[in-house]
Order: structure tokens, then sequence, then C-alpha cells
């Protein structure tokens, strides 16, 4: 079982690396703060699925997010949670 | 069936792909070659996600000729006065430093796709496995009576970076008071498509904050509609009043033609004479390298297969970007880069074993109408019957807040900076 579960984490780390670049188009990989766009780097886990399954149920407002968020399974939002928790932000 | 839903990644099965993607294909073999050319949101994108994930198994070489990308995206705001060139300006350092890309600083000027090699201005034969096209576009010189590209200082068409920007804002400083700024807008489909409208809104917006209030501009339009109109004009009619005048054909009746040389411009139903400016943006077609390699056989742009983004004349080859036909999606930025990273998904999967997902794209516009007041459209797409089709979009909305404005701009600012730094570091 422990193999499944350090198959299941590196999965999921392929996804997440996978689903970041529809992200980091207008979110910086740095985490780099700008008025505008916030940064989602180094948020915890369970927040940042929170926030992005918001979008997806169209209870928080934002266009693009709500149109990016529509077509993300709870398993993807997750993966995204767990890849961009997993970085700190840069100066 | 495509090699991208053949291997498709579902639950446990990632860990093996995940497995090879750090493995070169076949242990011992010289690394795959893959060659890019273009180094603008569609190639310089491609070539860092390849390199990036190709987990050392691929050599990417990136084919550009000029040593500093100029961006197209964001240029109206340099016109506008929201920004200075400079900031429009990015180099390829990062590129080659952090992930091993060889820049080829050469045009490109050939493609032989009979022995796989792309052919430089300096005679060098680069051979690949896998070509990336993202040549932008080349114009169509002959697509307005009177114009060619000897008459694109007199009359600058702009569509392109570098002086022909920098002559736009210079011309629209020298409109005096009263003057009339004439746009002859494009045919579909072309680069940017809200882009002459923000433009418009450009010139209107430092026109009026340096006091010419008499001065008009006038777009003569080939199309019955253009994008976000239904936002763009009742945001004219607040900010600017009737400075800005749209006419679609059945009211123009037709450019007939134009005088470089006299500053004039004939359609079928009035002259325009001693035009303070023309601005003349004609219809465009793919970069001539891909239409010279035979990719683009109809209509001037390069057909792609909506699940992997390869040309539909050689699955050896991807088409990026302006160049190729994106189906709903629009000629951007945006798009490019998002392209770009189907294209690297596919290629990292077909030459190092990476891991291959279900395609899907997505894309935003944002135009900047005047200080503090931007809109935007946007939409997610899927290869769907043999075409990228939008699945769901969403648009700015007329009367909408100064507030939601505000914050529309800030993203267009912020997303300027992000995906600059998503392409070129």
């Amino acid at each position: 079982m422990f193999w499944w579960g350090r198959a299941e984490a590196a999965g999921n780390e392929v996804l997440g690396r996978h689903l970041s670049a529809e992200c980091t188009a207008c979110h910086q990989l740095s985490g780099k703060s700008v008025t505008g766009i916030p940064p989602i780097v180094g948020w915890p886990e369970d927040q940042f699925t929170a926030v992005l399954a918001s979008y997806g149920r169209k209870e928080r407002g934002g266009q693009v997010m709500q149109a990016i968020a529509a077509k993300l399974s709870h398993g993807d939002m997750t993966a995204l949670a767990a890849y961009f928790g997993a970085l700190s932000p840069k100066p | 069936m495509t090699q991208t839903r053949r291997h498709l990644v579902a639950g446990s099965g990632a860990i093996l792909a995940a497995a090879s993607l750090c493995m070169p294909a076949v242990l011992g073999q010289a690394k795959a070659r893959v060659v890019v050319v273009g180094g603008g949101p569609g190639g310089a994108t491609a070539a860092k996600y390849i390199a990036r994930d190709g987990g050392g198994a691929i050599a990417v070489t990136l084919v550009e000729e000029n040593e500093t990308y100029q961006s197209c995206f964001h240029s109206n705001l340099y016109v506008g006065g929201f920004k200075s060139y400079e900031q429009l300006l990015h180099r390829y350092d990062a590129l080659t430093a952090t992930y091993g890309i060889t820049l080829a600083r050469q045009r490109a000027v050939r493609i032989d796709r009979d022995t796989k090699a792309v052919l430089l201005a300096d005679g060098t034969r680069l051979p690949y496995d896998r070509l990336v096209l993202s040549p932008g576009i080349d114009l169509k010189y002959d697509s307005v009576p009177g114009w060619s590209q000897d008459a694109e200082e007199a009359m600058p068409h702009g569509w392109k970076p570098g002086r022909q920007t920098q002559l736009i804002r210079q011309k629209l400083e020298a409109v005096p008071d009263g003057g009339t700024i004439v746009m002859i807008a494009p045919p579909n489909p072309y680069r940017c498509p809200p882009g002459p409208y923000e433009r418009a809104s450009m010139f209107a917006h430092v026109l009026r904050t340096t006091g010419r209030t008499k001065a008009r501009v006038v777009i003569l339009d080939p199309k019955d509609s253009f994008s976000k109109q239904g936002v763009f004009m009742p945001d004219w009619e607040k900010r600017y009043g009737s400075m800005i005048e749209w006419l679609a054909p059945r009211v123009h009746d037709g450019i007939k033609s134009v005088d470089p040389a006299k500053g004039t411009v004939v359609t079928g139903f009035e002259t325009y004479e001693n035009c303070a400016f023309v601005n003349v943006i004609p219809a465009q077609m793919a970069g001539a390298i891909a239409r010279e390699a035979g990719l683009a056989p109809a209509g001037g742009y390069c057909a792609i297969d909506p699940a992997t983004m390869k040309s539909t004349a050689d699955p050896a080859v991807f088409v990026l970007g302006d160049a190729c036909i994106a189906g709903d999606m629009p000629k951007s930025a945006f798009s490019a880069n998002n392209q770009a990273k189907v294209a690297a998904m596919v290629v990292c999967s077909e030459l190092a074993g990476g891991p291959a997902f279900p395609t899907r794209y997505f894309n935003t516009c944002w135009s900047l109408v005047a200080p503090d007041d931007a809109i935007k459209v946007g939409g997610r797409y899927e290869p769907r019957d043999g075409r990228i089709a939008a699945t769901e979009t969403f648009i700015s909305q007329p009367g909408e807040s100064d507030e939601v404005r505000r914050q529309t701009q800030a993203e267009n600012m912020a997303w300027y900076d992000a995906i600059s730094a998503d392409i070129f570091t």
C-alpha cells in the first residue's frame, strides 16, 4: 500500500505540473505579488482547492476563473493545489 | 486515433509515464532533435516547455533572427502612452541559460520536409525529428488598392513590431486639431481581432488628452461586425463622444483606393482628402516560411490537427499561433502560448515518453478603451469535429461599473507580466 500511495502522489505531481501550465499564462510561477492577478504559490492545499471549487460552481465571481474551473475535476484541483502549494514565493 | 488519446494518463498509470519522463526514449541513443522557428509567444513557449519537460532527452534549437523580441501585444498601450517601448522588449537569455535551448540567431529561409531539415540564411542545415513553426503573419500588400510595401512609411500598418509601431505613434503625435485619422481595418482572419479597435481607442485618448478635441478617427471596415463591438461602441460614445466613427461596408460601400502621396482614401460613398494620418491594416496570411513549405495550401493559413497542433500536411511539423487555422480560437499571444503547451506535451510524449493528457485550450484578450477602463473576451476550447471549437465563452458587458473596468485593466497589466515571464523565463 505504501508503494501505491507513492505512485498516486507521483501521478498527482505529474498531473499538477501539466495543469499548472494553464495557470502560468496569468499567475506568475515565482509567486510575485502584482496588482490585478493574485499570486497562487504556497497556499494551504485545502484553501486552494476550496477557492477553485467555488469558481467552478460559479459562486465566486470572475469570468476567467469561472471558465477555467468549470472544466477541472476535483482531482485536477487537488493536484494543482499540491503542485502550487509545494512552491515557495520568490521575492 | 491520435497519439494523445492512445497514451492518455489515467490514475496510477501516470507513475510509469512519470518515470520515463526523465529518460531518453532509447538509452544510449543521441538526443531527439526539435527545431523551433520563431521566437514569439508560440515558438519561445514551445521551446521552453519542450526543453523543460523533455527530461534531457530532447535537444531544442530555437531559430530567431532578432536579438530582442518586441511584443505586438500591448503595443497599443505604447501608442496610447501607457507603456514605454522598452517595456515591450524581451530577451532570450533566460531560455538558453535555464533550459539549455540553443539559440540560432539566423533567419530560417527554407524547410526541406523530405529530409526533415531547416535551412538558415548562413547556409546552416538543421536536421529535426520534430519541427515547430510559429512564424507569425505576413501582410498581403496587394489587399488595399493603391497601397504597397513602398507605401508603408507614408501609410503605416503598425501590425508588425518595431519601426512600424513607432511610426504609428509619431504620426499620431503630428495630427493637428481638426485633422482626420482614417484607419482601414483588416478582413478576417487576422492577428489580434480587437486590436484595431483598441488602437482607435488609444488614438482618441491621446487626441483628447492633448487638447485636439476637434480631431476625429474614422474606421473603414471591410467587416460587418468586429470583436467586442457591443462593448467598444457604447464605451467610445461615453468616453470620446463622436470622435470615433466606425463605418461598415454597407455604409462606406467599399474601399476603392488609397493615394499614399496625397493622403487620400476613396470609398464608394466618400473621398477622404488630406488625411492627417492613414493607418492601413491589410489582409494577412501565415509567414512565408510556412507557406513556402506547402503547409498553407488554401487561404494563406496552415491547417492543423486540433488534438495535437500538428500540420494536417505533415505529422512531423507543428504550426502554432497566428500562422495556423485554430478554429474558434483568435490569433492572440495568449492563444499561441496556450497552443505551444499542447504541442510541447505531444512532442515530449512522442520523443521522450512523457505523459499525454486530454487536449484543451484557453484564451483571453484584454483591450484598453480609456485609462482604467479595459474590456475582455475569452473562452475555453476543445478539439471537436476536426476543429478547435469553443465550449464556453465570456465577454465584458456594456455598462459595467467603473470598478469592474478598473479591475479588468489591472488584470490586463498583470497578465502581460505573467505571460512574458511564462514565455521568456
